[in-house]
């Protein structure tokens, strides 16, 4: 390939932007301080006020599909769980769903309530994140240092069940790899009746709190319609008034067994979602305590062989950003034929940029964190001719000859 | 006696004291935050971390400084050093051990308004200097945040001025000598508070230097001695807003005598009771406070704190015309 491959996008890219002078264009990354991960957004400004943003993703792809393909089943659990820093669990969940549909092994009772534990625990510990966050980025650095601090006792609990903090490996294809410590019922429903107290504060904080007010309400308006046009999902569905949840749409794990119900706002601003994620955090926790109590006898996991049988299959779960989704596909060896996964970022982005324009640089990064970036998790690459429109895939050899050709040839 | 004067301008109660105050005023704001926040804060450099903002500046200070190839080279290095002058030369227009300031005359609060005018004019100008994206964006905000909070600061200073009946913060001090001024006007005082959180860039108003944002605001391009010396001139700026908001509004150094106690100390301990009760109330509201726009800002200083301080201004003077108040 000769490297005009990617000089028409530029070209039509900078011919866009000729209509605006350079100072009115604000680089957003890839190294910014509202950005947790490399990610770059051009920003067009009037003034204060975003006219346009031009995103650009793929500073932090992995090529984790691609690797999956060269990993038996087992380890590839573990590989995906490692897809987000912050929401682990849920991916190995997803992934290890799919797979399991494939075997002839049925997951233990005690073992899908385990599963959800772990899983609604991340959730508060994601959206506490996620409130601390907020703070962080409207000046509110207290908020900040609270919300962090009550973070702590949830991965304290994580800790004490699976042994890890962040990572928590506790998935195993059907079923998980350690039981729950003795005696832990107790302390978990305590701590959740305070994490529900905490919830109940931060909100009565961020209702009354005026300056947080001020950043918070009509910043990041969208409508239904436009939501579910741009295929929103998790957080940034329901707070425009949509029902969507995987939990209560389609229950995986033993969310059929739990009463629980998701909770909607209407308003679709960022303190519409800030309230939503608040109230979200009382569900999981409750949800958590009931699973405690209720936690069924009986062994926690089943041995499954190496090989999985030929097929293929979806699975989808509800992650704290959203809907995440896992193809699976088998021939029946050691290792997937193919697994393709979807993180709710990649879902979200299209609306966060819809919202972004109109809104003022101050607003950046409170639209951008809004819908919980997690860039690592989304970054894709894909070849685009854009005066042929023609596209095409590269394996690692021939990307690697592009790269020593293109070097040999600026040398000259 | 010359030589006496010059001391105190340059050691003490002036330029030496006061940039150790500004060292002072860093590790409080630090440590009151942090136990707000429920951290630990600065605990290494000295007895509970006190040395560590002179450890800060010190390091600074030996860092590599780099000049941006666009940047205005002259306004560039020249202008940290007049921006330091500003907080350094008010100062000794505020009386701290007696109840005369060492360079002290007739109309100096007009000085000190200028002053304060300078300090942003210099700021605005060596933030558009560093000729960079987000000091750019950073200048638009600091002139808009200027221009919002200078009238309601100015009129709430000219409150205090019109009920004493003196231009000159020794004058005003004394004229304080029954009442402390935050009795007879306390929305000037709020005012004042709220605009002198505008003009240092605390939350909520630390618009100009988002860090969020426009990464360090005007500050970004600056390294080394040049950020070392703007940082401290923050917090010197810190101590004189405070100081004049001691001496405007809570009567400076004035206090009951205790029989047995040299005067110049106890005036000075007194003195330093109030700036201090000034600062640890502005550690506190802006710790507790998230940064609002910009928009909101002038909304807020332009709507709401203008017309507040008029309605005070008016009020003490009726109350003067009447007869309930004594015009010191």
């Amino acid at each position: 390939m000769t490297e005009t491959s990617t000089t028409p996008a530029r070209r039509e890219e900078s011919a866009g932007l000729m209509q605006y002078s350079v100072e009115n264009l604000v680089p957003f990354g890839p190294i910014h301080p509202a950005l947790k991960e490399p990610e770059y957004f051009k920003l067009v400004l009037e003034g204060e006020k975003i006219a346009q943003v031009i995103p650009r993703i793929g500073y932090v792809h992995r090529g984790l599909e691609k690797a999956a393909e060269m990993r038996p089943w087992v380890q590839n659990m573990y590989m995906f769980e490692r897809t987000c820093g912050i929401c682990s669990f849920v991916h190995s969940l997803c992934y290890g769903q799919a797979v399991e549909e494939l075997t002839i092994y049925q997951v233990p009772r005690r073992a899908k309530y385990i599963r959800v534990i772990i899983a609604e625990l991340e959730r508060i510990h994601s959206h506490l994140l996620w409130v601390g966050l907020m703070g962080h980025w409207a000046g509110f650095e207290t908020l900040f240092m609270w919300v962090w601090r009550d973070r702590e006792i949830i991965l304290d609990l994580v800790e004490e069940i699976s042994g890890n903090r962040v990572h928590k490996s506790m998935n195993a294809i059907c079923g998980v790899r350690r039981d729950m410590p003795e005696n832990m019922e107790s302390r978990i429903v305590e701590k959740m009746k305070f994490i529900e107290g905490r919830a109940r504060y931060y909100r009565e904080i961020i209702d009354t709190e005026q300056t947080m007010l001020e950043r918070t309400e009509k910043i990041g308006r969208i409508t239904a319609d436009t939501a579910e046009k741009l295929c929103a999902v998790g957080p940034m569905a329901r707070y425009v008034g949509l029902r969507h949840d995987v939990r209560l749409n389609d229950p995986y794990a033993a969310y059929d067994e739990i009463p629980f119900d998701i909770v909607t706002r209407k308003e679709g601003d960022v303190h519409a979602l800030l309230r939503l994620r608040l109230d979200e955090l009382v569900v999981s926790a409750n949800i958590v305590s009931y699973a405690v109590q209720h936690l069924p006898e009986g062994p926690v996991r089943v041995k499954i062989p190496p090989i999985i049988p030929a097929g293929e299959h979806a699975s989808h779960c509800e992650a704290p950003r959203g809907e995440i989704y896992y193809f699976v596909r088998s021939t029946g060896g050691r290792t997937p034929d193919r697994v393709k996964s979807r993180q709710p970022t990649m879902a979200n982005l299209p609306t966060a940029l819809e919202i972004l324009k109109g809104q003022t640089i101050a607003d950046v990064p409170m639209v951008l964190t809004a819908i919980d970036p997690c860039f690592g998790c989304m970054d894709r690459m894909a070849f685009l001719d854009t005066e042929t429109n023609r596209q095409w895939t590269w394996s690692g050899e021939e990307l690697r000859k592009y790269g020593i050709n293109y070097y040999r040839k600026r040398k000259k | 006696m010359i030589y006496q004067t010059i001391l105190e301008a340059i050691i003490f109660p002036g330029t030496f004291f006061t940039i150790g105050m500004g060292f002072l005023f860093d590790w409080l704001d630090r440590k009151t935050a942090a136990h707000m926040q429920g951290r630990i804060g600065p605990k290494i450099a000295g007895p509970f971390g006190i040395l560590q903002p002179i450890a800060d500046f010190l390091k600074l200070l030996l860092k590599e400084e780099i000049l941006p190839s666009h940047a205005d080279k002259t306004v560039f290095l020249f202008a940290p050093a007049l921006y330091f002058l500003a907080p350094l030369l008010s100062m000794l227009f505020i009386p701290i051990i007696g109840p005369a300031a060492i360079a002290s005359f007739d109309y100096d609060l007009l000085v000190i308004l200028f002053l304060l005018a300078y300090a942003a004019f210099v700021v605005a100008v060596l933030s558009y200097s560093s000729a960079s994206g987000f000091t750019t964006v950073a200048t638009g905000r600091l002139i808009l945040q200027y221009v919002s909070y200078e009238i309601p600061m100015v009129l709430a200073i000219v409150c205090a001025a019109l009920y004493t009946r003196s231009l000159s913060v020794e004058g005003i001090v004394a004229g304080q000598s029954k009442i402390w001024n935050i009795f007879v006007m306390p929305f000037a005082f709020a005012v004042y508070i709220i605009s002198l959180m505008a003009e240092l860039e605390k939350p909520p108003f630390d618009i100009p230097s988002a860090k969020t944002e426009i990464v360090a605001g005007w500050l970004t391009e600056f390294s080394g001695r040049a950020l070392s010396f703007l940082k401290l001139t923050k917090e010197v700026g810190y101590v004189f807003g405070s100081a004049l908001a001691a001496s405007l509004f809570l009567g400076g150094g004035l206090g009951p005598e205790i029989a047995g106690v040299p005067s110049s100390l106890l005036y000075f301990v007194y003195f330093m009771v109030k700036l201090m009760a000034v600062g640890f109330l502005i550690f506190v509201l802006k710790t507790s406070l998230a940064r609002i726009k910009i928009g909101q800002a002038t909304e807020l200083f332009w709507k709401i704190l203008t017309p507040l301080v008029l309605a005070q201004i008016t009020l003490v003077l009726a109350l003067i015309q009447g007869g309930v108040l004594v015009a010191s």
